[in-house]
């Protein structure tokens, strides 16, 4: 589903965010994105929807080489990637339906399909009830399950998750993890980067470590659907 | 299609609706600007008409040595009135000057008598088409005339005409250099305006381009947006300017002419009424426009 093939990026001579990276993610598969802050994990997911553009390499996303995507063909791959951020990027003017019908709209789906889906994608974060609330109504544990919900309402085949979990507490960052381990059940190939180590001890699932923009380590689990997944 | 025409302009309005601070700036911004720039163009038009009325008074005094006879003067008047760009042609004789002589002269008539009626000389006074009223409009008449008939000396207010002509240059430079200044005012103030309120809202479009809109579905609300806020602009531009047309202009320029003009000061007129209001749209939509360029990366 993802392939880096010695991908680098760089903003300046001193600058090195992403180092050298070769790697490949299978479809359907759960990958934690580790290493310290400043490891390049941000900029790695960001090269994934073209947000960046890596300086050197390739990148091939559901088989589709992304290095010199043309701008007009960018939408179009961002229709197949859902990505949710730690500062859940929502509409806060916009109702909670609203901030998740907002990514079919932007697809062009007709409405009768949007509010349908709309109303799915939020019963499965458990928010159906609060469709017309704002965003700033509700706590930042709902909020980010608006921005999950808006993540996967287009069945995206990517998911790709920037510490999702960083200004959230232990009890919500679990309901969050169940959500994203759903999403996989089904289908969906999920890159969550975080520095959290107690979540993959939690979910044990492949993990990726970069360190200095280097990938430092690749470790699988044992048995990824072990008791405690 | 229907729907998706639908779906954007239901999403302009609901943009409008939900930042009704940022829109009424722009739209007050683009009502003041073209209230602005319309009531220059109507100050220049005025003045303009205003010259045009004088210029009405200017026609060409010919002077003969010796008068035509009664038998050629039918004829005469008749080959100058075919001349190109004469309007009217009168003769004036000898004693008909003397007379208009002694009208002027009033209670020192008397200082008349005495002198020969025919000491005057006779002149044809030409009166002009209104686009030869210039100065190279009367050299061509007075060509045309030169070889009809040979001519004594020639009037028609030289050094008036060319100081007419200097003041109606200067007004059309000036006029030309200011509009185009606040033309040019306009749009940066507009594209700046503009500007702003998409700045306040660029975390909407970078969302947007997050979820996987192209750049058309991400413009077209916001050029709608921008063409409806320049439409009602631009009527509000409208309804001010004749506000203020009927209470302040007309009265205080009738005022500072101290005595009543002569002719009605004009208003645009239909057609440049709606250039007005489509001046709006246009000027929201590439205020807009040139705005979106500059906020949405995809």
């Amino acid at each position: 589903m993802i392939q880096l093939y010695n991908v680098s990026k760089r903003y300046s001579r001193d600058s090195v965010a992403v180092n050298d990276l070769s790697l490949k993610i299978d479809k359907g598969e759960f990958v934690y994105v580790t290493g310290a802050s400043g490891a390049g994990k941000t900029t790695f997911l960001r090269m994934l929807y073209v947000a960046e553009r890596p300086t050197r390499g390739q990148i091939l996303v559901d088989g589709q080489n992304i290095t010199r995507i043309r701008s007009h063909h960018i939408p179009y791959l961002r229709r197949k990637i859902g990505v949710v951020f730690q500062d859940f990027k929502l509409l806060q003017s916009r109702s909670v339906y609203e901030n998740v019908a907002f990514a079919l709209e932007a697809q062009g789906k007709k409405r009768f399909e949007v509010s349908k889906k709309v109303y799915q994608a939020l019963k499965e974060v458990g928010l159906e009830h609060r469709l017309q609330r704002k965003p700033q109504e509700l706590s930042g544990g709902e909020q980010q399950r608006i921005a999950i919900a808006r993540a996967l309402v287009v069945d995206p085949l990517i998911l790709l998750a920037d510490e999702p979990s960083g200004n959230l507490d232990q009890g919500v960052t679990l309901e969050i993890m169940e959500l994203f381990k759903r999403a996989n059940a089904r289908g969906t190939t999920v890159l969550l980067a975080t520095h959290d180590y107690s979540l993959h001890q939690r979910f044990p699932r492949r993990v990726i470590t970069l360190d200095e923009g280097k990938l430092v380590g690749d470790q699988r689990p044992m048995d990824p659907f072990g008791p405690e997944s | 299609m229907l729907e998706a025409v639908r779906y954007f302009f239901l999403r302009a309005l609901r943009n409008m609706r939900q930042w009704p601070f940022l829109c009424s700036a722009a739209i007050l911004t683009m009502a003041v600007s073209l209230a602005t720039i319309a009531t220059f163009f109507l100050i220049v038009v005025n003045i303009e008409q205003l010259a045009a009325r004088w210029t009405q008074e200017i026609q060409v005094i010919a002077y003969v040595q010796t008068p035509p006879s009664p038998q050629e003067l039918p004829e005469l008047i008749k080959k100058m009135q075919q001349l190109d760009g004469v309007d009217q042609v009168a003769y004036v004789s000898p004693s008909e000057a003397m007379e208009r002589f002694g009208e002027r002269l009033g209670n020192d008539a008397v200082l008349l008598q005495g002198v020969r009626s025919d000491l005057l000389p006779a002149s044809f006074e030409l009166a002009l088409h209104s686009e030869f009223r210039s100065q190279q409009g009367i050299e061509k008449i007075i060509a045309q005339l030169e070889s009809l008939i040979p001519v004594d000396d020639l009037r028609y207010g030289q050094t008036w005409l060319e100081r007419f002509n200097n003041f109606i240059s200067m007004l059309r430079f000036v006029g030309a250099f200011l509009g185009g200044f606040l033309l040019f005012a306009t749009l940066f103030i507009v594209a700046n305006t503009i500007r702003l309120t998409l700045y306040a809202r660029r975390d909407e479009l970078e969302i947007m381009a997050l979820v996987g809109a192209t750049m058309r579905f991400i413009k077209i609300p916001f050029m709608l947006e921008g063409a409806i806020q320049g439409f009602i602009g631009g009527l509000l531009s409208l309804m001010f300017l004749s506000l203020s047309f009927s209470l302040i202009i007309s009265r205080g320029l009738h005022a500072f002419w101290l005595t009543p003009l002569d002719f009605d000061l004009l208003f645009l007129t239909a057609s440049q009424q709606l250039v007005l209001v489509l001046a709006g749209v246009v000027l929201g939509v590439l205020g807009s426009l040139s705005s979106l360029r500059r906020f949405v990366r995809i």
